[in-house]
């Protein structure tokens, strides 16, 4: 499948050409144009394996994620009987990476950083930890495995970190990291910084892989807009 | 009259060149600086626009602010700078003859040789809380367009389906057509992109690479609820 990242850093989009026979699967919503004859079928993102209760879990997420904020947990998914193009884009201002997938190798994408993926990529939905989700800026993930391509998106720049050790990530700033890396979602020091900081939670990283980095984080941005409402 | 592009891609700002007796209107919140000598009226829009409706029309529906400024070079040259609310780049399109239909949002300035109307396009927009509305623009000279990201300029022949948030304008040779995105409404619900436009023909059509109710949705949805 051949694909082309243009008008990055600040406001990309990705252009696929697909070829008879492929597939391409996208966040609901991302789709900026496409080919007429292209076609479009919507899917609950439970994974294409998943059974009876992988399909109420997902929904049940879904709702939970209505609630949090965050995506639907719809997708999309293309083909075409001739070559045809779509063109997607992710709805915040920021960069595409492209993130090919084999071998057994697994990427966890924060859930607001997945746009798209093909072939055989699949996806289950990770929480990370009970504090994220009360954190508000909780860290739900999707554990993406298989073999195919896969493109997130960031919210800002996007930086890749190949972490050897240990490190540490404003939650708020993960975009994606490799499934080889520990994760462990924590408070940068005690109950009282988690609530006073203002640098809510960390995610601590543990061993060898990437992890891309934001360089805007959405919750500041809401946190800085809120008290300008009125009311 | 000549606009001058600044800041592509990001933050874009233009500014209008005006010799003696030249004037340009743009949307009432646009102006950034201008020249002293410059005079400015506030008004609903050019001579032969349309009655007091019309206009009212189009200050509602087409998403495009009722009253425009018009800024008009005395006996020497002056310049006004303009710039749109949200970032992304803007772009200059020549008016040749060919009509052009702008997404209400989408316009920014033009001068009186361009002829701003309202086409209405229906109340699909109403339930799919995305806007519908079109601009038209009729006669000769610049019109100054901006976009929410990047803009891409195509040279369509043929067919093409546009997500109507990402859409900024086509000249009208292209025709539209509005529809479900997907196999009916439930699905077209789902699938997060509501109505999509398919368009036919031949003609210059731009696209924006953000959607402004994409990114209205994403940032709102996590805003403490409006009071009352």
């Amino acid at each position: 499948m051949q694909h082309t990242i243009e008008h990055g850093p600040s406001f990309a989009w990705l252009k696929v050409a697909l070829e008879p026979g492929e597939q391409l699967q996208a966040e609901a919503g991302a789709m900026v144009r496409q080919n007429t004859h292209v076609e479009m079928t919507t899917h609950l993102n439970a994974g294409s394996n998943a059974g009876f209760f992988g399909k109420l879990f997902a929904i049940f997420i879904a709702i939970v994620r209505k609630f949090i904020g965050g995506e639907t947990m719809f997708v999309n998914r293309f083909s075409a009987p001739s070559r045809g193009e779509v063109v997607l884009a992710p709805s915040l201002s920021g960069h595409i990476i492209h993130h090919p997938l084999s071998g057994g190798k697994k990427l966890f994408v924060q859930t607001g950083s997945y746009l798209a993926s093909t072939g055989d990529v699949g996806m289950k939905i990770r929480f990370g930890g009970l504090r994220s989700i009360l954190g508000g800026e909780g860290l739900v993930l999707l554990e993406c495995a298989g073999t195919g391509d896969l493109w997130i998106n960031s919210y800002g720049g996007v930086i890749p970190i190949a972490v050897n050790g240990n490190f540490i990530v404003d939650t708020g700033h993960i975009v994606a990291f490799e499934g080889a890396l520990d994760f462990k979602v924590k408070s940068v020091g005690g109950l009282k910084s988690f609530l006073f900081s203002g640098e809510g939670l960390v995610c601590q990283f543990n061993g060898q892989g990437i992890v891309y980095v934001q360089s805007r984080n959405l919750g500041a941005l809401v946190s800085w807009l809120s008290p300008m409402l009125p009311g | 009259m000549h606009f001058e592009i600044k800041y592509n891609p990001a933050h874009s700002l233009a500014i209008a060149h005006l010799a003696p007796g030249e004037s340009v209107r743009a949307e009432a919140t646009a102006m950034v600086s201008m020249s002293r000598s410059l005079e400015v009226e506030t008004n609903t829009g050019p001579k032969g626009g349309g009655g007091f409706f019309k206009k009212l029309k189009r200050g509602v529906l087409g998403g495009e602010s009722f009253f425009q400024n018009v800024y008009r070079a005395t006996s020497v040259p002056a310049h006004v700078s303009l710039a749109p609310k949200l970032c992304g780049s803007m772009v200059v399109h020549e008016m040749a003859g060919e009509d052009l239909m702008i997404q209400g949002s989408s316009y920014v300035a033009a001068p009186d040789s361009v002829l701003i109307d309202t086409q209405f396009q229906g109340f699909k927009g109403f339930f799919s809380g995305e806007s519908l509305f079109f601009l038209k623009a009729t006669g000769r000279g610049p019109v100054l367009l901006n976009a929410f990201g990047a803009i891409e300029t195509i040279e369509l022949d043929g067919e093409m389906i546009v997500d109507t948030g990402h859409l900024v304008a086509f000249t009208s040779g292209i025709e539209y057509e509005i529809k479900k995105a997907g196999a009916g409404w439930i699905q077209s619900f789902l699938s997060g992109e509501g109505l999509v436009l398919k368009l036919r023909g031949r003609g210059k059509l731009y696209i924006q690479s953000r959607n402004p109710n994409e990114f209205g949705k994403a940032v709102g949805a996590l805003l403490p609820a409006r009071q009352g």
